[in-house]
């Protein structure tokens, strides 16, 4: 059986800064990971992996960076990892993304299981996993929160979406996106570790990828979506105010207050 | 509480901010001391919350006058009982004075009032793209005040130091009402008699701390956190001042046991990284680059495999890195409820291993366990002593003395962090001569001749 896992390396999300004035992210103030979700999708590869005997391959789409999520995740015990690399995959929204991505999977070739993380935790679309089932024709469940059962053929999972709890089983190829509730990603050793610093990653090109895609289809000009601006909300903070004897007054403050903030409807 | 009192405190700290009904006042008599070995305490307060050191002085000027005990208290967080009056006492809570943290990047220092909590200025200090204050008392809440009179200790110590070892200048209210400043934004002072560092650890008895300066360290870029596990915890035990002699210096090294780790891995439902193994030892690591940190990281773990560690795991991102050092800090919860007491004896590093086995042996011959944690890079152990049937046993006094005992035979401390306060003051005599107790005795004399702050800490009255 053959399991591939989509990585995304992400800045690191408690050390990141905004550029609250530019609206961008300042991706040097941090260092970088692979996108949490992710790591529980690896770690769902790995114990499927281990019960079926299966190859885990680890794929990717970013800059030459990205290698590093890549190696680590070959610490934690990916068999393999590609990184899909092309000045003309920049600027990708989540069409070109999941296209791209697709392309990767194509060439890789005969696949069982594709397993994504829910979202990154950068971008938060939550919609690549699903696009890539879409255009690989293959059923996916997204949200999915517990493993029930697996074999080579089928899956049984528990996803969570919209506060509604469903058992599903789905036959073999297909896709899914797991939550981080699904499991504890375990951590590498360290001389996994350290062997995977020195580990070859594959880097694949558009030339790579031609027979599978289209170049209208990349970058800005595959991309519908523009991002014009990212705003960062203002921290909330309390307010306290202090009435003293005019009790009434006090009251009929507080339910102007309740009911401008919508807390009571009088 | 008499109401001549009250009514002082109201017009020296403002109507709002003065409880003496005791149900307003209870969350103000205890600190974190284990109830079973805790002093009841005395229930004829008044707690009064001043905003500045002005008022302070005030306070303590009239209790002078009228000859009445005074406690402050901070976050409430201190483990010997130093918060708790014995006394008919005015406990003055320092909460209010939380407005200052100011950071001054020229001298790399930070100046904060007392009443600040670790966490703010943690959170504000992380805030700072280059700077860092390596204190982890293990629990945020507490107070700066209350850090620096306690000499709080913690992880992240074997690199820079403890409390103490921070601390530039001080501004304490004096228990004789003079407000005066103690060091400063100095690097060097050899003028007179060091009172700032009497100040440091004298547990409320010599003064009450308004505003500290505290010295600030560049921030490495990099951290990372390595977990090793072994068999036994003398190996695991013997590995680290191995590890320091080669010059490797982490910020910090843990030492936990199985049973810690199963206790936490049940009350909390966090799992542990490591399946197997009798001992585990923690190390966080920082340094400029990735490159230096998987050097360091590189040879401790050859140290650890030379000691027959069974697997070594590593942990790179923030999320991962921070999940180890709360599984860490859970001990203490985990086990709360089941505990008697946490001994926080400390001995030389490179005797850990004899101590531990000491204090292992002592619990057999008790029929009982003593699990095991602590900051072995720095020679500090906190072992506990269980309770028997959600009691204390029988035996409590007699294993703990022996247990002390054992910390002397090896040169050691009664306390390394807790501090003495009301709960250890009867082992001083175990560590000291009569004519060092006397000093002390001396030393509290002179800062406080009518003895009406913290009375009953460090020594009976």
């Amino acid at each position: 059986m053959r399991v591939i896992v989509l990585v995304k390396q992400v800045p690191d999300m408690e050390r990141v800064k905004f550029d609250t004035e530019k609206g961008v992210i300042d991706r040097k103030s941090a260092g970088t990971e692979i996108n949490p979700f992710d790591l529980n999708a690896l770690e769902t590869a790995l114990q499927i992996g281990e019960k079926t005997n299966s190859e885990i391959i680890v794929l990717s789409m970013g800059p030459h960076s990205a290698e590093q999520s890549i190696r680590d995740a070959i610490a934690r015990g990916a068999h393999k990892g590609i990184l899909l690399n092309d000045k003309k995959f920049g600027g990708s929204d989540v069409k070109a993304t999941s296209v791209t991505i697709c392309a990767g999977i194509k060439k890789i070739g005969n696949f069982d299981l594709i397993i994504a993380g829910m979202q990154s935790v950068d971008g938060d679309t939550g919609q690549v996993g699903a696009e890539i089932a879409q255009i690989l024709k293959i059923p996916h469940i997204s949200f999915v929160e517990k493993l029930n059962e697996f074999d080579c053929n089928s899956l049984t999972v528990t996803s969570n979406i919209w506060e509604g709890i469903y058992l599903k089983k789905v036959k073999l190829p297909a896709l899914i996106t797991v939550t981080k509730d699904i499991n504890i990603p375990r951590l590498p050793s360290f001389k996994n570790k350290m062997l995977a610093r020195k580990a070859e990653v594959t880097v694949w090109g558009y030339d790579d990828l031609e027979e599978h895609l289209e170049e209208s289809q990349l970058g800005f000009k595959g991309s519908p979506t523009k991002v014009k601006k990212i705003v960062i909300p203002k921290t909330a903070h309390r307010e306290g105010k202090m009435w003293r004897e005019d009790y009434s007054h006090a009251v009929d403050n507080l339910i102007e207050v309740f009911k401008c903030r919508k807390i009571l409807e009088v | 509480m008499n109401i001549e009192v009250i009514n002082k405190m109201k017009e020296i700290a403002g109507e709002d901010w003065v409880l003496s009904d005791l149900s307003q006042m209870a969350g103000y008599l205890y600190d974190e001391t284990e109830p079973t070995i805790r002093p009841k305490a005395n229930e004829d307060c008044i707690v009064v919350k001043p905003q500045n050191a002005l008022e302070i002085s005030e306070i303590i000027k009239y209790a002078n006058e009228k000859s009445i005990s005074v406690v402050p208290r901070g976050g409430g967080t201190g483990l010997s009982g130093a918060a708790i009056p014995l006394t008919p006492s005015i406990i003055i809570s320092l909460e209010r004075l939380n407005n200052t943290i100011e950071i001054d990047e020229e001298n790399l220092m930070v100046t904060v009032d007392c009443g600040v909590t670790l966490a703010a200025l943690i959170e504000k200090i992380d805030k700072h793209e280059s700077l860092f204050l390596p204190v982890h008392s293990g629990d945020d809440g507490a107070q700066i005040g209350g850090l620096v009179v306690e000499n709080a200790g913690g992880v992240r110590a074997v690199k820079h130091g403890i409390v103490r070892n921070h601390v530039k200048g001080l501004e304490v209210v004096l228990p004789t009402g003079e407000i005066v400043q103690m060091g400063g934004k100095l690097l060097k002072n050899n003028m007179g008699y060091d009172l700032m560092h009497l100040m440091i650890g004298s547990e409320g008895t010599l003064g009450i701390v308004t505003k500290v300066i505290f010295k600030l360290y560049s921030k490495m870029s990099n951290t990372m956190t390595l977990i090793a596990s072994f068999d036994n915890n003398k190996d695991a035990a013997s590995v680290v001042p191995r590890i320091l002699q080669q010059g490797i210096t982490p910020l910090a090294a843990e030492y936990l046991d199985k049973i810690n780790i199963e206790k936490i891995s049940e009350h909390t439902g966090l799992k542990w990284p490591l399946q197997d193994g009798n001992a585990f030892l923690i190390f966080i690591l920082d340094g400029e680059s990735e490159d230096e940190l998987f050097g360091k990281s590189e040879r401790i773990a050859e140290a650890c495999e030379s000691y027959n560690a069974l697997e070594c795991v590593i942990a790179e991102s923030s999320k991962e890195q921070r999940a180890i050092l709360e599984f860490r800090s859970k001990v203490y919860p985990a086990f709360c409820d089941e505990l008697v007491e946490t001994l926080d004896i400390a001995v030389a590093p490179s005797l850990i291993p004899d101590i531990i086995d000491d204090l292992t042996e002592i619990a057999k011959k008790y029929n009982t366990i003593t699990p095991i944690c602590g900051h072995v890079g720095d020679g500090n152990i906190h072992n506990m002593i269980l309770r028997v049937n959600g009691e204390k046993p029988p035996y409590f006094e007699e294993i703990k003395l022996e247990m002390l005992q054992t910390a002397m035979k090896y040169g050691g401390t009664v306390t390394a962090e807790h501090g003495t306060g009301k709960i250890k003051k009867k082992y001083m005599g175990l560590q000291y001569s009569d004519r060092e107790i006397e000093i002390m005795k001396g030393i509290k004399r002179v800062f406080d001749p009518h003895n009406i702050l913290c009375p009953g800490n460090i020594f009976d009255n």
